[in-house]
């Protein structure tokens, strides 16, 4: 598992992937922690094919007992299908996940995590003296669907928005937006569901100071390459399937 | 999944289908007893005999119902701990992968906690398994043992049967019907503990 610090200040941001030993068949992911003095947040961990490297890695950065926190962007089982292996890993944590997947999300078998609902206008989450904002993404893709923003670090953690299909050693940075447009095109036309959905989001995002927008899969878009995105997604028909 | 869970699902699954087959038949048993009854009292004197023995097979089928039940129930019971182990036995799996590909991180130390409890969970729900297999078992054997009584019953009333002059034929299909009744039951209880006794004996 690759992991690489995207931001380090009172607390760090590391992201994971490009995970080199998972099963050729499953999609590649992207898992972000925050790092804080003596906690720690897991952002969509992950299926339970990738449970044990991504604890490994963890543990470069954490002990158990501080991964207190975990957080599912939406319900699909590559963000959150590892619930049941975190659930008997961890004996004081919470999953932060929308409020309307909850009685869904509980068929992964949880015995111990606190599920604390997030409403439909999002909430925060507060780690240490880090509070981070839960943005509302419902429909891109999921009906429940929320993003997480750092105001400190200007990260804005985008689930499937912004996602791409890429090769196992692919850069975790675009470094050619003109290029990389193409690995995004479809996925975003035919995953979205919403032109309203996305426009309203954008406009919602607009207003945030972003350096880096770090989606689940493919690379994370930084500096001007994140308003790039915005214009690009922003113009694109999405909901081709019908 | 490792082939032996799978075919411990198979086994719990196989006796919920055994057993319901099962219950079919014992309710089949009990419906002849209501007619071998109703022939009885139109017999009279010539199947005097013949009369307690409709009630006992009537209380057999009745005894037999509601073993079955408390043993389906159990059965589920059984069903959920072999989903409980399998859960448990993949946690305690992907915990010691963890604590292996975690090398020298440096808190892969704090993973020994979760692993040692997770082999704990894991080998309490083995325990468990067997020891609820061996109760099975023995209700298992209960059944068995009410097949061998409708047997001797069926016995009993072919005989009874035989002084009933023109009921003979009708008496003699019920007592016929309790033999294979009794029959399919020993037989479905039988694949039920052989399915079974693989786990007790582990």
């Amino acid at each position: 598992m690759k992991m690489t610090k995207i931001y380090e200040g009172s607390h760090q941001w590391i992201m994971f992937g490009r995970d080199e030993n998972k099963p050729g068949n499953i999609i590649d992911t992207n898992q972000y922690v925050v790092r804080t003095a003596n906690r720690c947040l897991l952002l969509d961990p992950g299926g339970a094919e990738l449970f044990a490297p991504m604890m490994a890695a963890v543990l470069h950065h954490a002990p158990v007992d501080q991964i207190t926190d975990l957080f599912a962007s939406h319900q699909d089982p590559d963000v959150i299908s590892s619930l049941g292996l975190w659930d008997q890993a961890l004996t004081n944590a919470k999953l932060h996940a929308p409020a309307i997947w909850e009685g869904f999300l509980r068929h992964y078998s949880c015995e111990s995590i606190e599920y604390v609902p997030i409403p439909d206008n999002g909430g925060t989450i507060k780690l240490d003296s880090v509070e981070l904002q839960i943005i509302p993404a419902h429909y891109l893709h999921s009906p429940g669907n929320f993003h997480v923003y750092d105001p400190q670090a200007k990260i804005l953690m985008t689930g499937d928005v912004g996602a791409a299909i890429e090769a196992n050693d692919a850069p975790v940075f675009v470094d050619n937006f003109a290029v990389h447009v193409e690995k995004m095109r479809y996925w975003h036309q035919r995953w979205m569901p919403s032109n309203q959905a996305k426009r309203v989001w954008i406009e919602r995002v607009r207003n945030l100071d972003i350096d880096i927008l770090a989606p689940q899969h493919g690379r994370m878009f930084k500096g001007d390459d994140v308003k790039r995105f915005l214009d690009w997604f922003d113009a694109l028909q999405v909901g081709i399937a019908v | 999944m490792t082939n032996q869970t799978k075919s411990q699902f198979i086994a719990v699954a196989s006796i919920t289908s055994e057993l319901s087959a099962v219950m079919v038949v014992a309710k089949e048993i009990s419906l002849a007893a209501a007619n071998a009854k109703a022939i009885a009292f139109r017999a009279g004197d010539k199947a005097k005999g013949f009369q307690p023995i409709t009630d006992f097979i009537n209380e057999l089928a009745k005894e037999t119902i509601e073993l079955v039940t408390n043993i389906n129930i159990h059965a589920l019971v059984l069903y959920r701990l072999t989903v409980n182990e399998f859960q448990k036995t993949t946690a305690y799996n992907k915990f010691e992968l963890a604590v292996k590909m975690a090398g020298d991180a440096a808190y892969a130390n704090t993973m020994q906690k979760p692993l040692d409890n997770a082999r704990l969970s894991m080998q309490d729900c083995q325990r468990q398994f067997k020891r609820d297999v061996s109760q099975l078992l023995g209700q298992l054997e209960e059944v068995m043992h009410h097949a061998r009584a409708a047997r001797v019953i069926a016995a009993n009333s072919r005989i009874e049967a035989s002084q009933a002059g023109e009921y003979l034929q009708s008496l003699q299909a019920v007592a016929e019907s309790v033999d294979k009744a009794a029959h399919t039951i020993h037989d479905n209880v039988q694949r039920c503990r052989i399915a079974l006794s693989i786990y007790r004996n582990n």
